[in-house]
C-alpha cells in the first residue's frame, strides 16, 4: 500500500514538469506582452523597457523558466502584474466562492443523479426509464449559456424570485441568497450526464452474477439494490466524482461571470485577457497538482473499496 | 481504469455487427433519432453545396423584423441617408486637396455620385424574424447548421484519430512508448481545460473555422486515448494477434489491420460522444471570443449574438438556434446510446 | 462514526449561530448607495492607476489639489485640497499652490492613532512618486519632462535603482508648510488639469513606505470615503472617513434645471451617504436587470439596452411612472478610424494611395452603425476634438462622406481593377486587402461585420485580425496595425489631449496611424505654445482637415451616456470628466421610500 502510494507520488514529478514546460512555452511565446498595457496611454519606448525589466520578461527564457521552477518549489508566485495583489492571496480569496458554488452543486447533483439512476435501473426499459432518459438527454443538449441567459431573465428579473447577481462575504447569505439560482442553472446541465453515467454503472452491477445469486437466495429486491448493487456501484461513482472536481473549479466561469461571483474561473479569464502571467502560471500549477492528487485519491479509494484489485 | 472501460473489454466477434444492426433496427427511438440526424446532415450538405440558404447574408428585412405571425402594422423604418453636401461648400481652411481635380472630373461624368445612395426596399416582417442586420433567422440557422455540424464532425474525427493512433501505439508497444505517451496524456489532462483552450488558441492565432476544429480536436483526444489504449493492452496478447505475428505480419499490420477492426465499436461510440460535446463547446468558444470568423455563421455565434437580444424582447434568434441545436444534439445522443447498446457485446438480445 | 456525526452537527450549528450573530438587523437607517462597475478594479495606489473604474473609486478615497466644479458646464477647474486656485506667473511656467489647513488623512495603524495633517511636502512626495521607475505609473506623462529637475532625478534612479525622495527638486519648491511653488520646463496651460486627476490624490510618505510592495491594498487618503469591506474583483464597500473635514455643499449654477439640486443640497455636509456599495458586474445583461430590480441606484445604460429604456430621447413612460430619472450627456471621447501610413498595402503619400484610403473611408456608413449597433446612442462627430473639450468645433463639416458610388468610381479611375473573384487588386496587380484589427469581444464582432460590409461595397477584400487588447497596443506601437476603429477618451478636457494622437514624433507611442508629415507637425507645434484661444481653434481646424485630405483618419462618432437614476437618489448630475461624484449626492434611506 505505502510503496504504491509513494511510487504514485514520485510519478507525479515528471507530469508536473511536463505541465510546467508546456505552460511556460505556450504562454511565454504567444501569451502576449503585458508591458504595453501596463505602461499606460502615452508611454515611451524607455518606459516599456523599464516595465519589461521589472517584470523580468527581458531575461533569457531559461532564466525565466528557472524562476518559475523556484516559484513552484517555494509556492510563492509573486504578485499579479495587473493589480499587484499577491497571487497566493488571489487564490485564497477566490477559492471560497468557487467552492460555495460547487460543493452544494456537487452534493445535490450526486444525490439526485444516484436516486434517479436507481429508479430508472429498477424500472429499466419501462416508460419511466425511457422518458427520463429522453428528458435528461434533451436537458443536456441545451447550452449552459442559454440556460443562464433565459434563467437570469426569467427567474431573477421577470419573476423576481432570486437576486440578479451579487456576492457577499457572509457564507450564510451567499448560500441562501446569492448562490441558489446559479446552482440551480448549473444543475440543469450537470445532472443529466451524471444520471446517464450512473445508470450505466448501476446496470453494470445489476448484470453481475452476484446479484443473480443474491436474488436466487431470496433476498428482497430493495435489499439487493441498496445492499449489493449500490455498494458496488458506489466505487465508480465516487471515482468519477473525485476526478471531476478539479476540472469543475475552473469550469464554472460562465456562472461566475453572469452572476458576478468572484471565483477562480472568472479570475483566470481576466488574467488571460490582461496577460497576467503570474496568475496563469499559478492557476495551471495548482489545478494540475489538484488533478493529480484527485486521481491518486480516486485510485487509492478504488483499490481500498474493491478488494479484487491488488496493490502492486 | 474504471469499470466502464472494463465493460468494453470482452470478446468480440465480427458477427456482432450483424447483431447490432438487427438490434438497432428494433429500437424505435434510435431509428427516429437516426432520421433526425440524417435530416440535419442533409440540410448542412445542402447548405454547403449552395442548394439551401445561399443568400443568408442578404439584408432582406428591417433590423430585428419580428416573425410574421407577430406582425403588426409597423411603418417601415426608412434607412434614408443624410444628403451629401457639395464639396465646393466645404471650407478647406486654406489647405489644398490633391484629389479635388479628380473628384470634380468624376462628379462631372457621373452626376449621381453627388447624390446619397438610393434607399433599399425592405420588408417589415419575416417568417421567423430577422437579426439585427435584417437577415432571415431561418436561413441563418440553416447556414449555421453547416458550420456547427462541420465543426462537430471534423473536430471529433481529428480528436478520435489522434486518440486512436496514440492509444494504439501506447497499448500495443507498451514499454517506454507507453510510458512516454502516458506521461503526455497525464500532462494534457492535468492542465485546466479553460487554459488549454486559451493556450492552443493563442498558438494557432489564425482565426477561422479550422482553428476551432483544431482547438477542439487537440483538446478532446484524451478520452479516446484512454479507452483505445485499454483495448490494445487487452488484444495484443490475443491468439489471433500472435498468429498474425507468426505469419510474419508487421507491427503496422497487426496494429491497424488486425486489432483496429476489433476496437471499432469503441471508436464509433467515442466519435459520436465527441460530436455532441464539440457542437456544444463551439458555443463556449464563441463566448470566449474564439468563434467563427465574421463572414461565417454558426449556432454558437448566433447564441452569443442573441445574448443581449432576449432582454430587448427579441427572442427569435435565441429560440431558433437553441432549438435547432437541442434537437440535433438530443438526436445524436440518443443515437449514440442506441449504438452503444446495440454494440455492447455483453447485453444479450 | 456516530461520534463524528455528532461533532459535525454541533460544529455546524455553532457555525450557524456565529453567522447569525455577526449579522444583526440594522438599527439606524443607513444610507447606502448601490452601484456597479463593468470591470474589476486593479488596486488603489493612485500612482499605479490605469483604468477609469479604479479612478472612480480613487476619486472618493484621495484628493488632488484641484478638481472640477460639480455643476458648471463646460467643466471648470476649482480648488479641492488647494485653498484657492493657483497663482500662475511667468507665462504659465510657475504655479503657486496654497493648501487648505486642517486636512487630515483617514485613520490607519501607521499613524498610531494620531491625526496626520497634509502639508506641502506631501504634495512634493506625491508628484515625485510618478517619476519613480519602480512605480511604472501609466499616468507619468502628465508630469514627465514637465517639472524642472524632476527627470534628472528619475534618470539617477534608473542608474542607481533607488529613487532619492529626499533630494531637492528645483521645480518643486516648498515655500511654507502649506505653500508649494511648481516650476515647469516650458509654457503649459494644461498643468492645472493634471493636478485635478484622481491619480494625483495626495498620499503620505510614511504610509507608502510602511506598506512597500502592497500599497495597492492599503489606500490612505484624505477623501470623504475610505475602504470598508473589500472583496477583490467582486465588491468594494466605501465608508465615511471619520477624519474628513467639515466641507459643505456649495456649488452654484445658472442652469434652471440645476436649481432643484442646488436647493436640495446646499449647505449639507459632504458626504451625506454613509456607505457606497460597488459591485463588479462584467455581463451587461446582469447589470441591466439588476438596475431594473432596484438593486442599483445609479446606472449608465449600455447602448444595446437603450431601446428598452428610451423612446427617442425620452425615458419610456413605464420607467417614468416609477420615478426613474434619465440624464443624457455626451462622452468627452471620439471613436475614429485610422489607417496606418506605413502599411505596405494602404500606406504612403502617393496620390493613388491617398485615393485608396479616402475611398475606404468613404465606404463606411456611420449612420448605419449608429442606428444598428449603437441603437441611436451615438452621433456623427467629424472633428477630432469632441464636445465638452476645449478646442471643439461644432460647425466643422467633414470632407469624407458615406458615398460608396463615388468611392468605386474613384478606385476605377485610379486603376484598382477588379479581378475574377470580384475583388480589386493593387494598380500593379499585386494583392490588395484591408487587415482590420479588433479585440476578441462580441461587441467587436459587430465592428467586423460593419467593416466587411463596407469593404464589400467597394470591392476590397476584408481580412480580420483579432488580438487581445494589450497585443493591439503593442502592434500599434510597432506600426503593424493596418486599420482600426480606435477610441480616445479625454484625460483632461483640452484639445491637445486629442490632437497629439497624430503628431509625428508620437509614432511608436500613441500615434497609431504612424502619420509623420512635416507640415502637419509644424502646425501642431504652433498650437502647443498657445492657450485656449480662437487662434488655436483655427489651427486645430486646419489640422483636422489635413488628416481627412490625406486619408489618415475619419473621425466617426461620439457617444451619448444615458444615466438612469432611481427616484430615491437626490442631487445627482452626471459629470463628463469626474469619474465619480458620490460624495456630492444624497439619498432617501431604504425604510423611508414609498
Amino acid at each position: 500500500m505505502w510503496s504504491f502510494f509513494i511510487r504514485r507520488l514520485l510519478q507525479m514529478i515528471p507530469t508536473l514538469l511536463g505541465v510546467i514546460l508546456l505552460v511556460f512555452f505556450l504562454f511565454n511565446w504567444v501569451g502576449g506582452d503585458p508591458a504595453y498595457i501596463l505602461a499606460g496611454k502615452l508611454a515611451s519606448a524607455e518606459d516599456i523597457a523599464n516595465i519589461r525589466h521589472q517584470l523580468g520578461i527581458d531575461q533569457p527564457w531559461y532564466w525565466q523558466l528557472w524562476i518559475f521552477i523556484q516559484q513552484i518549489a517555494t509556492g510563492n508566485f509573486g504578485d499579479s502584474w495587473a493589480t499587484h495583489e499577491s497571487v497566493a492571496h488571489i487564490f485564497k480569496t477566490r477559492l471560497t466562492p468557487s467552492l460555495v458554488l460547487l460543493i452544494p452543486m456537487m452534493i445535490i447533483e450526486t444525490v439526485t443523479a444516484v436516486c434517479l439512476a436507481l429508479l430508472v435501473a429498477v424500472f429499466r426499459r419501462s416508460m419511466i426509464d425511457q422518458s427520463l432518459m429522453v428528458v435528461s438527454t434533451i436537458m443536456m443538449s441545451i447550452s449552459l449559456l442559454v440556460y443562464i441567459i433565459v434563467g437570469q431573465y426569467l427567474f431573477a428579473s421577470l419573476l423576481g424570485w432570486f437576486p440578479v447577481k451579487g456576492w457577499s462575504d457572509s457564507l450564510w447569505r451567499d448560500l441562501t441568497y446569492y448562490a441558489p439560482l446559479p446552482i440551480f442553472l448549473g444543475l440543469l446541465v450537470s445532472i443529466a450526464p451524471s444520471l446517464r453515467l450512473y445508470r450505466t454503472f448501476i446496470l453494470d452491477e445489476i448484470n453481475q452474477d452476484y446479484v443473480r445469486t443474491a436474488r436466487a437466495k431470496g433476498l428482497s429486491e430493495s435489499r439487493v439494490l441498496f445492499k449489493h448493487v449500490l455498494k458496488n456501484a458506489a466505487i465508480p461513482i465516487l471515482t468519477n466524482l473525485l476526478m471531476g472536481l478539479p476540472g469543475l473549479l475552473t469550469g464554472a466561469f460562465l456562472l461566475e461571470r453572469f452572476f458576478a461571483i468572484p471565483g477562480i474561473g472568472r479570475e483566470i479569464i481576466l488574467a488571460v485577457e490582461r496577460s497576467d502571467f503570474p496568475i496563469i502560471k499559478a492557476a495551471t500549477v495548482y489545478v494540475a497538482i489538484a488533478t493529480m492528487l484527485a486521481n491518486l485519491l480516486a485510485d487509492l479509494l478504488y483499490r481500498y473499496l474493491d478488494p479484487r484489485v491488488n496493490l502492486k | 481504469m474504471t469499470s466502464q472501460e472494463e465493460s468494453m473489454i470482452s470478446s468480440f466477434s465480427p458477427s456482432l455487427w450483424a447483431l447490432a444492426r438487427k438490434r438497432l433496427a428494433r429500437d424505435a427511438i434510435g431509428l427516429l433519432s437516426l432520421l433526425v440526424v440524417v435530416f440535419f446532415i442533409l440540410m448542412s450538405l445542402g447548405s454547403y453545396f449552395g442548394f439551401l440558404a445561399k443568400n443568408w447574408d442578404q439584408e432582406v428585412a428591417i433590423n430585428y423584423a419580428p416573425p410574421t405571425w407577430l406582425a403588426t402594422n409597423q411603418e417601415s423604418v426608412s434607412a434614408l441617408q443624410a444628403p451629401i453636401p457639395p464639396r465646393s461648400q466645404i471650407d478647406l481652411y486654406g489647405q489644398t486637396d490633391p484629389l479635388a481635380p479628380l473628384l470634380d472630373e468624376l462628379e462631372a461624368h457621373n452626376p449621381q455620385d453627388i447624390n446619397s445612395p438610393p434607399d433599399q426596399q425592405k420588408v417589415n416582417h419575416l417568417v421567423f424574424g430577422a437579426d439585427k442586420w435584417g437577415r432571415s433567422v431561418i436561413l441563418k440557422t440553416i447556414k449555421g447548421s453547416e458550420t456547427s455540424i462541420l465543426v462537430g464532425l471534423v473536430a471529433a474525427l481529428v480528436a478520435t484519430a489522434i486518440g486512436t493512433v496514440l492509444g494504439a501505439l501506447s497499448g500495443y508497444f507498451g514499454g517506454w512508448v507507453d510510458d512516454f505517451l502516458n506521461w503526455f496524456y497525464n500532462v494534457f489532462t492535468a492542465i485546466p481545460y479553460l487554459l488549454l483552450i486559451f493556450a492552443i488558441a493563442a498558438v494557432l492565432n489564425q482565426k477561422g473555422v479550422s482553428t476551432i476544429i483544431l482547438i477542439l480536436g487537440l483538446t478532446g483526444w484524451t478520452g479516446v486515448y484512454r479507452l483505445i489504449r485499454a483495448e490494445y493492452l487487452k488484444h495484443r496478447h490475443r491468439e489471433y494477434v500472435l498468429a498474425a505475428k507468426a505469419m510474419g505480419a508487421s507491427h503496422y499490420r497487426r496494429m491497424f489491420i488486425h486489432i483496429l477492426p476489433n476496437t471499432l465499436h469503441v471508436i464509433l461510440v467515442q466519435l459520436s460522444i465527441n460530436v455532441v460535446g464539440f457542437i456544444k463547446s463551439e458555443v463556449i468558444l464563441s463566448f470566449l471570443g474564439f468563434g467563427v470568423p465574421v463572414e461565417v455563421v454558426s449556432w454558437g455565434s448566433m447564441l452569443n449574438e442573441a445574448q443581449n437580444e432576449l432582454v430587448l424582447g427579441i427572442w427569435w434568434q435565441l429560440v431558433a438556434a437553441g432549438v435547432a441545436m437541442a434537437l440535433l444534439v438530443t438526436a445524436f445522443s440518443v443515437l449514440t446510446d442506441a449504438l452503444r447498446d446495440a454494440l455492447d457485446p455483453k447485453v444479450v438480445a | 462514526m456516530i461520534n463524528h456525526l455528532r461533532q459535525l452537527v454541533i460544529s455546524s450549528s455553532v457555525l450557524f449561530a456565529v453567522l447569525v450573530t455577526v449579522y444583526p438587523a440594522h438599527s439606524a437607517p443607513l444610507k447606502v448607495l448601490h452601484l456597479s462597475l463593468s470591470a474589476a478594479e486593479t488596486g488603489f495606489d493612485p500612482v499605479m492607476t490605469s483604468d477609469l473604474n479604479t479612478a472612480a473609486i480613487e476619486e472618493q478615497l484621495f484628493e488632488p489639489l484641484l478638481t472640477y466644479d460639480y455643476l458648471a458646464r463646460p467643466v471648470k477647474l476649482i480648488p479641492r485640497l488647494a485653498a484657492q486656485m493657483p497663482v500662475i506667473s511667468d507665462q504659465g511656467k510657475t504655479w503657486l499652490f496654497t493648501l487648505k489647513k486642517g486636512v487630515y488623512f483617514s485613520p490607519d495603524p501607521v499613524f498610531k492613532g494620531k491625526l496626520r495633517e497634509v502639508t506641502a511636502q506631501d504634495v512634493v512626495y506625491t508628484i515625485m512618486r510618478f517619476m519613480d521607475p519602480k512605480n511604472r505609473s501609466p499616468y507619468k506623462f502628465l508630469v514627465d519632462h514637465k517639472i524642472l529637475g524632476l527627470n534628472a532625478l528619475a534618470d539617477q534612479a534608473r542608474q542607481t535603482g533607488h529613487f532619492n525622495y529626499n533630494a531637492k527638486v528645483e521645480g518643486l519648491e516648498v515655500v511654507g508648510p502649506y505653500q508649494l511653488k511648481i516650476r515647469l520646463t516650458g509654457t503649459d496651460y494644461n498643468f492645472g488639469h493634471a493636478m485635478a486627476q484622481p491619480m494625483f490624490g495626495i498620499v503620505a510618505r510614511e504610509v507608502i513606505e510602511a506598506y512597500q510592495g502592497d500599497t495597492a491594498s492599503h489606500p490612505v487618503g484624505t477623501g470623504p470615503y475610505m475602504i470598508g469591506q473589500w472583496i477583490r474583483s467582486a465588491s468594494i464597500n466605501l465608508v465615511k472617513n471619520p477624519n474628513y473635514r467639515d466641507e459643505r455643499w456649495h456649488f452654484t449654477s445658472q442652469d434652471p434645471q440645476d436649481q432643484k439640486i442646488v436647493q436640495a443640497m446646499t449647505g449639507k455636509r459632504i458626504p451625506q451617504i454613509d456607505q457606497v456599495d460597488i459591485q463588479i458586474v462584467e455581463e451587461a445583461q446582469s447589470a441591466y436587470l439588476s438596475f431594473l430590480k432596484g438593486e442599483l441606484d445609479v446606472f449608465g445604460v449600455p447602448g444595446q439596452f437603450a431601446p428598452n429604456v428610451l423612446s427617442g430621447t425620452e425615458l419610456k413612460p413605464k420607467l417614468q411612472q416609477q420615478g426613474i430619472q434619465l440624464q443624457r450627456l455626451v462622452d468627452p471621447a471620439i471613436a475614429y478610424y485610422f489607417i496606418n501610413i506605413e502599411d505596405p498595402q494602404l500606406g504612403g503619400m502617393a496620390l493613388s494611395r491617398i485615393a485608396l484610403r479616402r475611398a475606404i473611408l468613404m465606404s463606411l456608413n456611420d449612420e448605419e452603425m449608429i442606428r444598428v449597433i449603437y441603437k441611436g446612442q451615438a452621433f456623427r462627430e467629424a472633428f477630432p476634438i469632441p464636445q465638452g473639450v476645449e478646442g471643439h468645433d461644432a460647425n466643422y463639416q467633414s470632407l469624407i462622406h458615406y458615398n460608396p458610388q463615388e468611392a468605386n468610381d474613384l478606385l476605377d479611375k485610379m486603376g484598382y481593377k477588379k479581378a475574377k473573384d470580384g475583388y480589386r487588386r493593387q494598380i500593379d496587380g499585386g494583392p490588395l486587402y484591408v487587415k482590420y484589427t479588433t479585440t476578441l469581444t462580441s461587441q467587436d464582432r459587430d465592428l467586423e461585420e460593419i467593416m466587411k460590409k463596407s469593404l464589400d461595397r467597394i470591392g476590397i477584400r476584408f481580412v480580420s485580425e483579432k488580438l487581445k487588447f494589450p497585443e493591439i497596443i503593442r502592434a500599434e506601437r510597432q506600426c503593424r496595425v493596418a486599420m482600426r476603429l480606435s477610441a480616445w477618451i479625454a484625460d483632461y478636457p483640452d484639445g491637445d489631449n486629442f490632437m497629439q494622437l497624430w503628431y509625428g514624433p508620437h509614432t511608436h507611442e500613441n500615434n497609431a496611424s504612424c502619420f509623420q508629415d512635416a507640415k502637419w507637425d509644424k502646425l501642431y507645434e504652433k498650437t502647443l505654445a498657445l492657450p485656449n484661444s480662437p487662434e488655436r481653434d483655427q489651427l486645430y481646424r486646419q489640422l483636422a482637415r489635413l488628416l481627412e485630405i490625406n486619408g489618415v483618419t475619419k473621425v466617426s462618432t461620439s457617444h451619448i451616456r444615458n444615466v438612469l437614476i432611481q427616484p430615491w437618489v437626490v442631487g445627482y448630475k452626471a459629470h463628463p470628466i469626474l469619474p465619480s461624484t458620490w460624495a456630492y449626492i444624497d439619498l432617501i434611506p431604504e425604510g423611508e421610500r414609498h
